[in-house]
């Protein structure tokens, strides 16, 4: 048995890692059920520049770069049903979890968070597993 | 298709009512089970049972059943393990208390050094069969 495996296009140019963060990665793949998608950094979704902020507005974009994502490839915040957040550090797990909570639904996915060296001084990166 | 919330199988385990985490306890979807990071609390009453990566590991490892068995999963049903130490020194000390737990066909595993909540000394995050 073969289960379809397709790449999603993004809904916007600056929201293909290909490009904005020069990885070579897809931004979302489809596969069996679900829908993987890259770790989000904070950047424009138009032109795709990294937008520095806080830990709290970095998380802002992500997650709403993220929704506008999801629902482009037919998907939604409430079929998210793993995240994953990184953090430059975990003393900004409060802050994030502040932002976090005003974008998923109750009950909420599952979701770990750790504390590791990230990429370009990226204060957040969030990755996710959705159902298709 | 939809995903089936997993509810926390002791007191303890509720995070979001303990510490205000925005996150469910496991998700159920597409035939596996997703499990939010699993860390050293008492099952019962929500305490961080901070101590050696290996006490640590027994507690996290227990709390992972109580969770796993109430989904109808077991331990025995681990397809993935992501395994987040502190410090890459201890990576044969969480060997060897791994073993113990994935004795037949272990789950394919990553092991990485990060940070983990309270400065925890270890978190698993996994994904099960359901």
């Amino acid at each position: 048995m073969t289960l379809p495996r397709t790449v999603v296009a993004p809904p916007t140019p600056g929201l293909d890692v290909a490009i904005s963060l020069n990885q070579p990665a897809s931004a979302m793949v489809r596969g069996g059920p679900f829908l993987f998608v890259s770790g989000l950094c904070a950047v424009d979704p138009d032109t795709g520049q990294r937008l520095r902020g806080t830990t709290a507005s970095e998380t802002r974009l992500i997650l709403s770069n993220l929704q506008r994502m999801l629902e482009a490839a037919g998907s939604s915040m409430q079929q998210v049903v793993k995240v994953n957040v990184l953090l430059h550090s975990m003393l900004e797990a409060v802050p994030m979890n502040d932002v976090y909570a005003k974008f998923f639904p109750d009950p909420p996915p599952a979701r770990t968070i750790c504390g590791a060296r990230l990429p370009d001084g990226c204060k957040v990166i969030i990755e996710c597993t959705a159902l298709a | 298709m939809t995903r089936e919330v997993i509810a926390p199988p002791r007191p303890g385990l509720d995070f979001r009512h303990h510490y205000g985490h925005h996150q469910s306890a496991a998700i159920r979807a597409g035939g596996l089970i997703f499990c939010s990071g699993m860390l050293p609390i008492d099952a019962e009453t929500g305490e961080r049972m901070h101590g050696t990566l290996t006490s640590e590991a027994h507690v996290i490892f227990k709390n992972l059943k109580l969770l796993l068995e109430s989904a109808g999963s077991s331990l025995d049903r681990l397809v993935q393990v992501h395994a987040l130490i502190y410090d890459s020194i201890e990576y044969d000390v969480l060997n060897r208390v791994y073993r113990q737990y994935v004795a037949n066909g272990p789950p394919a595993r990553t092991v990485w050094t990060a940070q983990s909540e309270a400065g925890f000394k270890l978190q698993l995050d996994v994904v099960a069969a359901a």
